[in-house]
């Protein structure tokens, strides 16, 4: 049994970010692979320790900081279930919220969960728009598909990206890099939402999730023609090859 | 002075016919061009409606509420200019008021009737100055251009700080709307529907307004009926639902194409009325609501008003009804979750077999980001998809569309696209299925629209020829 924990749905539930936890749990159950979502909010217990895939989504500045209150509460647990293997997907506000700090416009630095050598700074103009990124998965490059909106400017430190930006602006419009990558923590500011439309990536989540329970398999193929339409409509609209 | 808004208004005309000639549809160029040469021109048009000018912003049922409070006014016997769905920015609406006026800088009417995008608001204020503001709702929408909420309802207070003329016409069930009464200080009228034992209880599943604007205690909701519509109040400093003055009391009465419902209203001449609406789903009755309270505030005697809503026919893409051959068609603008999920509450909630088609574009107007569909409640389709034989799938993301339905638990036999769309909506309107349901986001709607009509006329023609043969 793969326990997901999605963190705060109520909250953070920008931009149709929760079609990420429907994908992980449909492409779960589809295979036959008994998987739990667990809801948490404000105030509810938590055990990082016994969670094998965690999504952060992102929410408005509000949502924002209330939620980044009660998690500072979490984060040493947090941080060792992150150096312990735990799967973590964290889009846009919840990725900037693993890094260090926020620094807003006016010289203020918003302390983040420290989680992630990464801070962000708030930006000028936003950046906006359909966005296509390189990442490699088992050796190959392969090409994911999203929609990035955000004023945050993110610059990374030790830790690696999740790809390179092909169209679009990523992680701060200037060094080329979207997202970052530590141990089995993946952040983005893709949303489309991500999952849904790059299968693959979404297979080796759950298959990392698996390894994290134990289980070391291959999954199961699935008829992937809906998610590859999608992916390769969008691809083939901006002028991009599919390979 | 006169000479100059004369000229502004020749140019704009003149602008409007060029705009036609090369196939655009007129309506923001003329007044962008007239506001160039003379930025007073609106105002000055403005300033001679006789009676007054009432301003419709929210997020959904702007366009339904204007045109009821259009049509009530004339059948009260006013003359009134509207703003043409489309263009309501301050260009647009610049351009009605010279589409209206003559050429000497002269306008003849006692009413204005203006919808404006939220965004707009503070420049519509500021020209229009009007009597009524209404306030319908506010949802998400469009996120990649109004990317908080928040910041949006903070410009509208802001900018209505300066209208202490105006009366505020707000919905009571919506706490980011009713706050407007204690955040403005102005004179407020309040709409509502009554929770009854059809209601849905408890708040987890309420996306927006979860917070109380004023002291940020989390709200309790005694009921809801869509998004955040419903009975709230703050444990922290007693904000709480304000009694509305017009209150439909009952719903659900159905006979034919009219919706009826209770109505309750607060110490005026009309303690107790039945309102009959041809349209379907609580959002039109909340919009009735809206345009009757605009009524009373205008003293309109209310059999007038509700013999003019009851006569209402649904604008484009409003659940507009169609007839193909025996069965009925439905085609329904859908612009953000919180519409949508309207929309496939009233699918959901019709008896019978249907088809689905749906139109997915992600121009500017559509929103670009098309993420929102995965905030739209698919899955009470694909949980009973027993009585929805298929689903057509077009548009220029109609594969994400498909996507998403096939998450949503919709068999993935029942999924097609289409990128053709005549194609794609003939198809659904001669499945198998007793009735057929159109969805179009924004930029999709005229060509969905027309497209229909053409099958529908066709589909009247063949009909015709086929009784004269037997």
């Amino acid at each position: 049994m793969i326990k997901a924990c999605h963190l705060y749905p109520d909250l953070l539930n920008l931009y149709g970010d929760r079609g990420n936890v429907m994908a992980f749990q449909k492409r779960c159950q589809w295979r036959n692979i008994p998987v739990q979502i667990i809801n948490k909010s404000l105030g509810d217990p938590m055990d990082f320790g016994k969670y094998d895939f965690v999504f952060l989504g992102g929410g408005s500045d509000r949502e924002q900081n209330l939620i980044t209150a009660d998690l500072l509460k979490h984060r040493d647990q947090f941080k060792q279930a992150v150096e312990n293997g735990l799967v973590v997907l964290a889009i846009c506000g919840g990725y900037q919220l693993l890094g260090r700090y926020y620094a807003t416009g006016d010289g203020r630095h918003i302390p983040g969960l420290d989680i992630l050598d990464l801070y962000t700074r708030a930006g000028g103009a936003r950046l906006v728009g359909n966005t296509v990124i390189e990442m490699k998965q088992d050796g190959a490059p392969v090409k994911v598909v999203g929609f990035e909106n955000h004023a945050g400017q993110t610059y990374l430190g030790s830790v690696k990206p999740l790809g390179k930006v092909l169209y679009g602006k990523g992680n701060n419009g200037r060094d080329g890099l979207e997202g970052a990558r530590y141990k089995n923590v993946f952040c983005s500011y893709l949303h489309g939402p991500l999952l849904p439309k790059n299968a693959r990536f979404t297979d080796k989540l759950i298959k990392l999730s698996l390894r994290r329970r134990g289980i070391d398999q291959d999954l199961q193929p699935l008829d992937d023609v809906f998610e590859e339409r999608a992916r390769i409509t969008l691809l083939g609209r901006l002028g991009l090859k599919v390979n | 002075m006169k000479l100059r808004l004369t000229s502004a208004i020749i140019a704009g005309r003149s602008a409007a016919k060029l705009s036609r000639v090369c196939g655009n549809d007129g309506s923001s160029l003329p007044g962008m061009v007239a506001r160039k040469l003379y930025p007073p021109a609106l105002e000055e048009l403005a300033g001679q409606v006789r009676r007054g000018i009432i301003v419709i912003s929210g997020t959904n049922g702007k366009t339904t509420t204007a045109n009821m409070i259009t049509g009530m006014l004339q059948e009260a016997g006013f003359k009134v200019i509207s703003n043409r769905e489309g263009a309501n920015m301050i260009s647009g609406i610049t351009t009605s008021f010279i589409m209206n006026s003559v050429t000497s800088g002269k306008i003849d009417c006692d009413y204005a009737v203006i919808e404006t995008d939220e965004a707009s608001i503070p420049e519509v204020l500021k020209n229009l100055s009007p009597k009524v503001v209404v306030l319908t709702n506010f949802f998400r929408d469009q996120l990649d251009r109004y990317w908080e909420m928040e910041k949006v309802i903070g410009v509208i207070r802001d900018a209505l700080l300066g209208q202490s003329q105006a009366t505020l016409v707000l919905n009571a069930d919506d706490p980011l709307v009713a706050q407007f009464q204690d955040t403005t200080g102005l004179q407020s009228y309040f709409f509502g529907l009554a929770g009854d034992e059809n209601s849905n209880k408890g708040s987890t599943s309420i996306r927006e307004a979860k917070f109380c604007p004023f002291c940020s205690s989390a709200l309790v909701y005694d009921y809801y009926h869509y998004g955040q519509l419903g009975a709230y109040s703050c444990p922290g400093c007693g904000f709480k639902r304000p009694r509305p003055q017009v209150e439909a009391v009952q719903s659900g009465g159905a006979a034919g194409d009219l919706s009826s419902y209770q109505l309750s209203c607060q110490g005026g001449t009309v303690p107790r009325e039945n309102m009959e609406i041809q349209t379907r789903g609580l959002h039109n009755l909340y919009n009735a609501l809206a345009a009757f309270s605009v009524g009373l505030q205008l003293d309109i005697d209310a059999q007038t008003i509700l013999h003019s809503l009851k006569k209402y026919q649904p604008a484009i893409g409003r659940m507009e009804r169609f007839k193909y051959g025996d069965k009925h068609a439905y085609l329904n603008l859908v612009k953000n979750p919180a519409g949508f999920d309207q929309g496939l509450r009233t699918l959901y909630e019709a008896q019978g077999t249907k088809d689905v088609f749906i139109a997915l574009n992600d121009n500017f107007a559509d929103s670009r980001d098309i993420s929102w569909i995965w905030d739209v409640d698919f899955e009470i389709l694909g949980a009973d998809h027993q009585h929805l034989r298929r689903f057509m799938c077009s548009g220029l993301r109609g594969e994400d569309m498909a996507l998403r339905l096939k998450y949503a638990g919709v068999p993935a036999e029942k999924i097609a696209v289409n990128a053709d769309m005549r194609r794609a909506i003939k198809t659904s309107l001669s499945g198998s299925g007793g009735e057929t349901y159109i969805f179009s986001t924004y930029t999709a709607l005229r060509p969905v629209h027309k497209i229909v009509k053409s099958l529908v006329e066709k589909g009247a023609a063949n009909d015709q020829g086929m009784s004269s043969v037997s």
